[in-house]
């Protein structure tokens, strides 16, 4: 446990090799909840900021990964609660954006209406996210784009278990709405 | 387990929840299957899809971490140096600017000071107040001597003969 503490701790010591490591993840969490390039990366730095002037205090008792995404967590809260105007517009204006990215995924190979079916479903996935209230995007995404379990989502986000289940769940609900269920 | 998958049931599914009996369920139903896969598709395309995006709008990494430094950041605009130039020029005339409107208060000052003075010393030099002014005119007319005054010849006690 001591070792793994020292580890983590120890890992700060070369802080460029930290915002090279982890830079890309938060960068996309964050551009995946604000869906605003700009704000994205100022956001970003602000995170490896906050994190650089905090050292002293990360105890090494959670993943770096995981204290990293509990700060950006609560900058990405504060920036959509301050800017929540501004966030829909900005949402509206970068959708182009992210779909011209998707085309990209989508299965060259695959029939024409096959991919008109999965850029369909992306399309409703993403509409899906856009709708949901700000703790069930940010469970969310961190489940299904950062691949966290849900013991690394409850210290990011500061929820517990039960709370980040729950969220997770009704988000998962609206999304199947979004997509159009069978049953 | 007859029935469907529940939306509930098939959401705890994907959160990574599931009892023997759903995944029993799943295998044996095909609509329940296809279900969970397509919910599994989507959710994998979105990841693949906010991945892609990220890749794509994600800058050259830099040391985001550390403020560039000073002299690199101004040194590449040359905008910031002339609005630094006009600032510096525009604070350095304010003392200038400032010296010559002292002068000219100053010299006022010392006008109307020189003004006061003589005003004052016209008043002490006065014999009598001024509304006495005119009789100590008269007293002086009498008492001044043959050879001064306005021109006029006359003695005392009478005209000159």
């Amino acid at each position: 446990m001591m070792d793994a503490m020292r580890s983590a701790t120890s890992e700060l010591e070369d802080f460029d090799a930290v915002v090279q490591l982890h830079r890309a993840r938060v960068f996309r969490f964050a551009l995946a909840s604000l869906r605003d390039r700009d704000a994205a990366e100022t956001l970003t730095q602000d995170c490896f900021l906050r994190a650089y002037h905090g050292r002293d205090r990360f105890r090494g008792d959670a993943r770096l990964t995981t204290w990293l995404m509990q700060i950006a967590v609560n900058l990405v809260r504060d920036h959509v609660r301050n800017r929540r105007l501004q966030f829909w517009k900005r949402t509206q204006s970068s959708s182009v954006d992210f779909e011209a990215a998707s085309e990209r995924i989508l299965d060259r190979d695959s029939s024409p209406e096959a991919r008109a079916v999965a850029n369909e479903q992306l399309r409703a996935v993403w509409s899906a996210t856009e709708r949901l209230p700000g703790r069930q995007r940010t469970v969310f995404l961190l489940r299904f784009v950062e691949d966290m379990d849900l013991l690394e989502i409850a210290a990011a986000t500061g929820m517990k278990e039960g709370t980040v289940k729950v969220h997770l769940f009704r988000a998962l609900q609206a999304v199947r709405a979004r997509i159009g269920s069978r049953v | 387990m007859n029935q469907h998958l529940s939306s509930e049931q098939i959401a705890r599914w994907m959160a990574g929840e599931r009892t023997p009996a759903e995944e029993q369920h799943a295998r044996q139903c095909p609509e329940c299957g296809a279900e969970l896969a397509r919910m599994e598709a989507a959710l994998s395309l979105f990841r693949g899809s906010v991945r892609a995006w990220s890749e794509q709008s994600i800058a050259q990494p830099q040391a985001a971490w550390k403020p560039a430094p000073v002299a690199h950041r101004w040194g590449l605009q040359p905008m910031r140096w002339a609005v630094a130039c006009v600032v510096v020029l525009m604070l350095a005339a304010i003392p200038l600017y400032r010296n010559a409107s002292e002068k000219q208060r100053q010299a006022e000052l010392a006008k109307a000071d020189a003004a006061l003075l003589e005003q004052v010393d016209a008043e002490i030099s006065r014999a009598v107040p001024a509304t006495m002014e005119p009789l100590a005119k008269l007293a002086a007319w009498d008492s001044m001597p043959a050879n001064q005054g306005d021109g006029r010849t006359k003695q005392k006690g009478g005209l000159v003969q």
